[in-house]
């Protein structure tokens, strides 16, 4: 009698191809599942009873979003703290939060800021990662860029700089001027209060090796 | 080998990605062993019909 072979034998790919695709297929429609759950934004009230959310409600705008080294999880995580203005109000509802990042997340894909910058690990690194880019310690008090602009406060000079970016000379690839408007660019910068806020498993990594980016450290 | 888990948000899939030891096991539980058991069945019937 010959030898029979399974490997030879097309039943057993057959089988073994509709147990990996059907295995597979019911592990992806979990895995959405789950996905849609994880980046769904939390509330005003999930933020004031210290609910920790990966993407955190849009009243985020109202606290001081800080970075902090977890030796448990080996990366820098976003840690929402107290109480601070943005453009002069610490006291933004859910609602006028809700539009101002509306605002800013169209304004970003209107003006395409993926094309040279990177937004949650997508878009280009022409230009700086914007990612954590309210971190970013240079516009903080003792930062270049309000010194540059005349401004006081941090908000204050990204918008400034978001409307007439080519009046300051910050690198050696010069944003363009996008004609954003003074009210886009209060949008675009609250869209980025709120995207540092987010946990994004220590993406970008080796972020808080920037000089200051931890808790001005 | 198995690192403790510390995701923010506990999830089956933040378990499965704690290490790639985590995937590989599950992987070929779920693929690889199904598989041996589909090729003993297979080997069974082609014997039985020769």
């Amino acid at each position: 009698m010959a030898k029979t072979s399974v490997w030879s034998d097309n039943r057993f790919w057959q089988r073994s191809a509709a147990w990996i695709t059907g295995f597979s297929a019911v592990l992806l429609i979990w895995l959405t599942f789950d996905t849609a759950g994880q980046i769904s934004m939390g509330t005003d009230a999930d933020l004031q009873n210290g609910v920790t959310k990966r993407v955190p409600g849009p009243t985020v705008i109202n606290y001081k979003i800080s970075y902090e080294m977890s030796t448990a999880r080996g990366h820098e995580v976003p840690v929402i703290g107290e109480k601070e203005k943005f453009f002069g109000r610490d006291d933004w509802s859910e609602e006028e939060a809700g539009a101002l990042l509306h605002l800013g997340k169209l304004g970003s894909q209107v003006k395409n800021c993926m094309n040279c910058h990177t937004l949650l690990g997508n878009g280009a690194y022409y230009a700086p990662d914007l990612t954590k880019a309210w971190l970013d310690p240079a516009w903080q008090n003792d930062g270049t860029m309000q010194a540059m602009t005349g401004k006081d406060t941090k908000e204050e000079a990204m918008a400034e700089f978001l409307q007439h970016p080519s009046t300051y000379p910050t690198h050696a690839r010069m944003m363009p001027d996008l004609g954003i408007t003074a009210e886009e660019a209060k949008g675009i910068v609250a869209f980025l209060k709120h995207m540092s806020s987010i946990d994004t498993n220590g993406f970008p990594r080796n972020f808080g090796k920037i000089k200051g980016a931890v808790h001005g450290k | 080998m198995f690192e403790p888990f510390t995701d923010i948000v506990p999830s089956f899939f933040g378990w499965l990605n704690q290490g790639p030891l985590t995937l590989t096991i599950f992987l070929h539980t779920f693929i690889i062993l199904p598989m041996i058991w589909i090729y003993k069945q297979e080997k069974a019937r082609l014997e039985k019909e020769s």
